[in-house]
């Protein structure tokens, strides 16, 4: 059982249940977050909604906690307080097991290096999240090249990441997270390792990929070129979601 | 969100993503792969050939069986019987034992590996007995048992082809100093096995081979672990869960595990060629003897990759993979002493059965005094990362490169003492087992009778009645030998009562201070000397020379004998309770009858090989006469194999343990890039880099021998008490083990320079 990028006619992927939203019409929320490193506060009282299908950009000088609420909001980092629910259930209450299986079928990661694993091709990369979730070998890769083709990096689909360009790795990231068509994507600096020509071009493919999916994409960045991208801006400020704009 | 997991991968593709993801990652995954491969691979390769022992001791047995004659002994001549008598013999520290044969009609049986039967005169001899004769150093063995050399000895004849052996013909022997056989062969016969003495060293050397080589292994199977958990990382991103990259984990593994096997596998078929010569004469096998035991090699294939993804298992324990990187736990955790000290502690208490000597026969204290040790040795690889954080820990400034190791080892010292515990546990055990060894054998022959004497070597007859003049006449004018003196011994008895037997040998008084040791000595002297607690004989009783009813003449111990004491050594070879030392004038011309001659040399030390002309020319007046020599603790006999064996087991462990250490040094290296490229980028030069890698391995291994020697000879002391041997401290060897691990942590660091030089060039660091 595969999942075929959208400009595909089948899909052979299950597409994940409909998680549901909130009353608000929210798909993933955060509840007065507060998470501290130590001495130091990361998150302050961080309240944030993510509806379906919209392109959030997280904006905010250095330091201010924008990757960390995107940690919290993933289920990759526990709040010391507060609460972030997906589809109305509580992801800070569910073991690591439950949140591994959100990161595999429902969520997508796109950071700024990639995080692809050095050892496999990147059409193996790009298979890994459709293996992890059983999929054989075979369909997983041959789903995997239609993603990279559909990215305009077939070529690279037998290399490994440490022989492609910034760009080329970039795209693979992007394919990697939406090979299982997730319900929210979130991509912490996507463009920050890239020149202005390849961030564009990155861009430009990832979220045009995430929309024909219809996927949710919340997006970090201190780029306004890149918020340009988004629905809707939210300025973090000292652990704090202080302003939500709508693009 | 839907109330159901999602689908998962299962259990084999996990193991088959680890398994692929070994053997990716290009130049840097293979040459990890390899590494882990040679690591695990020369680690199986010894308990490989540990495991084929049992095979090469069975085909020794069976072909050494097939030549002895316990079963076709006959009493009655035949026409397919022959008489045959043992030569022992040696050249230099080698020992070298043949066998006279007689034939007595024309049926008369082959030793395996002849094919024809020898007329007198005619000799065949092993191969290696060939060619040490027909080396340029043979010239002093040239000729011992005549030259009509009409063949060699099969390889089914001998217990290996570096065995030092012959068959020769004669019409010398008679049924009274020969064995009558009508076959070779004796399937029944038992070895005369080891004695507990042996047996526990043998445990325990085991003990010391394995306990390294796991720890070895387990070393190995944690190459790249950085890598492999930052790889980890990147998959609990995309949504592996822990047990998911436990699994892929122990894929990798497995794949390290198996490569490493088969590298074992290779190098088990390059030692089989490669070790038959190299090992002592005494330890000869032929290359397919050693083949391991079925079940043995099985416990190899399967224990090691159960072993290795367990090792990784307990490994990221200490870490946590989160999809955001590793958080290691042991960076904050004080390594504790209180449960490191459990086991040792655990071990010493089972070797009380060695409080005040062991029972001869006890197998069940032997088993447990062999897991004490164990136990003993686990417990110093324990006791190890404490140690070196302690120290570590409290080392103060110093140069660049001091300052760069100590840093290092005070932030993780992990690696570096994982890539040392295999040599600091054999260092301790093999210090306990030449300690306790070294004091079995100064027990066994430190009072030999040859050390520090005027005579070197000693011709023993065992004909009765021989000629002493015979021998002066036979050795005088060989090279090398300065003087030969003759006594004649005997056995004696109380004139009024037979049963009250002593011995009396009758010599000149270079022999009687030879042998009783006093320093002023007359012709027309008698000393008299007994064992610890026995009678000494009354001044004027009368004895009955010779064996009682040989017809002996008779003889009084006069008034004036003088008393002495000697040494166990001596009495050990009479073995009687007391003897009597008589110069020949004192006799008073009594006759000696069918006494023992023994023959005394002196040697010159300039004349090379002087003591095998000396056995060239012995064998001459007497085949069978056996020559001692003071430089020559045993040259055949269990000890001198056991010595051998602990020699060529200590040689093998240096090596691997040395191979062991520069295969981690090379890993550590290979991690460490980024950081050299950082350092070399602004200005550090490579020198004190390498001065870096030296401390960064010499001082753990510094605080690691520290240990052993304390842990081996605290063990060999307990070890020492229980076998009864007199206890002591072994220094020479102390220093020879730890001196040995010293220069192979020289090479080790020696031979990693070049890896270094080659990962800090410049393209290299540039791709950092």
């Amino acid at each position: 059982m595969t999942t075929s990028p959208p400009a595909a006619s089948a899909s052979t992927h299950p597409a994940p249940a409909d998680p549901g939203t909130t009353p608000g019409g929210a798909l993933l929320a955060a509840h007065d977050l507060h998470l501290a490193f130590g001495p130091t506060t990361a998150l302050a009282s961080a309240s944030l909604e993510v509806h379906p299908g919209e392109v959030l950009a997280l904006m905010g000088p250095s330091g201010s906690g924008k990757s960390t609420l995107l940690h919290c909001l993933a289920g990759i980092l526990r709040p010391d307080s507060g609460r972030v629910t997906y589809g109305g259930r509580d992801l800070t209450a569910m073991s690591d097991v439950e949140r591994s299986a959100l990161r595999r079928s429902e969520f997508g990661f796109v950071f700024q290096f990639g995080q692809l694993v050095p050892e496999l091709t990147c059409a193996e990369n790009v298979a890994l999240p459709l293996r992890l979730a059983g999929v054989g070998r075979r369909d997983a890769l041959g789903t995997a090249r239609e993603w990279l083709t559909r990215l305009e990096v077939p070529d690279v689909a037998d290399k490994r990441p440490g022989q492609t360009s910034g760009g080329q790795g970039q795209r693979v990231a992007v394919a990697r997270a939406l090979v299982t068509r997730p319900r929210v994507v979130f991509a912490d600096e996507p463009t920050g390792a890239l020149d202005s020509l390849n961030g564009e071009r990155v861009m430009q493919m990832f979220v045009a990929a995430a929309r024909d999916t219809g996927a949710a994409v919340v997006l970090v960045t201190h780029e306004a070129r890149v918020a340009a991208y988004s629905d809707r801006e939210a300025v973090v400020r000292d652990g704090r979601v202080r302003e939500q704009v709508r693009a | 969100m839907s109330a159901s997991t999602p689908p998962r991968s299962s259990w084999a593709a996990d193991l088959a993503l680890g398994a692929r993801m070994s053997v990716g990652g290009g130049r840097s995954g293979w040459a990890r792969l390899a590494l882990i491969a040679i690591g695990v691979g020369v680690g199986v390769a010894m308990l490989l050939i540990v495991a084929s022992l049992p095979s090469v001791v069975d085909a020794r047995t069976e072909r050494t069986d097939a030549r002895s004659i316990g079963s076709g002994v006959v009493e009655e001549q035949g026409d397919n019987t022959l008489l045959t008598q043992i030569v022992r013999s040696g050249f230099r520290d080698l020992g070298v034992e043949g066998r006279l044969l007689q034939a007595e009609g024309v049926r008369v049986p082959l030793p395996p590996g002849v094919d024809r039967a020898l007329a007198p005169g005619e000799i065949v001899l092993s191969p290696a007995l060939q060619r040490l004769m027909d080396s340029p150093d043979g010239e002093a063995i040239r000729g011992r048992w005549g030259d009509t050399v009409v063949g060699t000895i099969g390889p089914e004849g001998l217990a290996g082809p570096g065995e030092l052996t012959f068959y020769l013909g004669t019409d010398d022997l008679d049924e009274e100093t020969a064995t009558r056989i009508n076959a070779f062969g004796n399937p029944d016969e038992q070895g005369g096995g080891l004695g507990p003495e042996l047996l526990l060293l043998g445990l325990v050397g085991l003990a010391v081979m394995i306990v390294p080589l796991a720890s070895f292994i387990a070393t190995a199977v944690r190459f790249g672990g950085e890598a492999r958990d930052r790889r980890l990382a990147a998959l609990r991103l995309v949504g592996a869960d822990v047990g998911t990259t436990r699994r892929i984990a122990a894929g990798e593994t497995l794949v390290g595990a198996a490569a490493g096997i088969a590298v074992g596998g290779l190098l088990l078929l390059v030692a089989q060629h490669v070790l038959p010569p190299l090992v002592p004469p005494a330890l000869t096998f032929y290359p397919e003897d050693l083949r391991p035991a079925p079940v043995l090699a099985a416990l190899v294939v399967i224990g090691v990759p159960v072993a290795s993804v367990l090792v990784t298992l307990s490994a990221m324990r200490r870490v946590v993979v989160e999809p955001l990187g590793v958080v290691r736990r042991s960076e904050v955790t004080r390594r504790r002493l209180w449960w490191r000290i459990l086991l040792p502690v655990a071990g010493a208490a089972l070797l009380h059965p060695l409080i005040g000597g062991m029972d001869d026969d006890s197998s069940g204290d032997q088993a447990m005094v062999t897991a004490g040790v164990v136990l003993l040795l686990v417990g110093v690889a324990l006791l190890l990362p404490w140690a070196v954080d302690a120290v570590v820990g409290r080392l103060g400034r110093g140069g660049v490169a001091w300052e760069l190791a100590v840093r290092r080892l005070q932030l993780e010292s992990g690696a570096a003492v994982r890539a040392i515990t295999a040599i600091v546990v054999s260092v301790a055990g093999l210090i306990a087992i030449q300690g306790t060894f070294g004091a079995i054998q100064a027990e066994a022959e430190g009072d030999g009778e040859l050390q520090g004497s005027v005579f070197q070597a000693k011709v023993i007859d065992t004909r009765s009645g021989a000629v002493g003049q015979e021998w002066v006449d036979g050795l005088t004018g060989t090279p090398g030998v300065r003087d030969v003196v003759t006594s004649t011994f005997t056995l004696a008895h109380v004139e009024t009562d037979p049963d009250q037997l002593i011995g009396v040998e009758v010599g000149p008084c270079s022999v009687l201070t030879h042998e009783t040791g006093i320093t002023d000595c007359a012709e027309g002297d008698v000393i008299v000397v007994a064992t610890e607690g026995a009678e000494l004989p009354t001044p004027g009783t009368t004895y009955v020379l010779g064996e009682p009813g040989s017809g002996g003449g008779t003889w009084e111990l006069p008034g004036d004998a003088r008393s002495a004491t000697l040494g166990e050594f001596h009495l050990y070879l009479s073995g009687l309770p007391s003897t009597i030392y008589v110069t020949p004038t004192a006799l008073g011309g009594a006759d000696v009858a069918e006494g023992y001659e023994s023959v005394l040399v002196a040697l010159d030390p300039d004349v090379p090989d002087a003591v095998d002309r000396l056995r060239t020319t012995a064998a001459d007046v007497e085949m069978l006469a056996y020559v001692a020599d003071a430089e020559q603790g045993s040259l055949t006999g269990v000890l001198g194999t056991a010595r051998q064996a602990l020699l060529a087991g200590t040689i093998a462990l240096l090596v691997v343990v040395g191979a062991s250490l520069l295969v981690n040094v090379a890993e550590q290296l290979r991690e460490r890039r980024r950081p050299f490229a950082v350092l070399l980028a602004f200005g550090t030069r490579r020198r004190t880099l390498g001065l870096s890698v030296l401390w960064q391995v010499a001082i753990p291994v510094a605080v690691g021998i520290t240990l052993a020697i304390v842990t081996g000879t605290a063990l060999s002391v307990v070890l020492q008490g229980g076998l009864s041997a007199p206890i002591g401290i072994d220094w020479w060897a102390i220093g020879l083990i730890s001196g040995g691990a010293a220069l192979v942590v020289l090479l080790v660091t020696a031979a990693s320079l070049p890896l270094l030089a080659g990962l800090t060039r410049s393209q290299g660091l540039q791709s950092e």
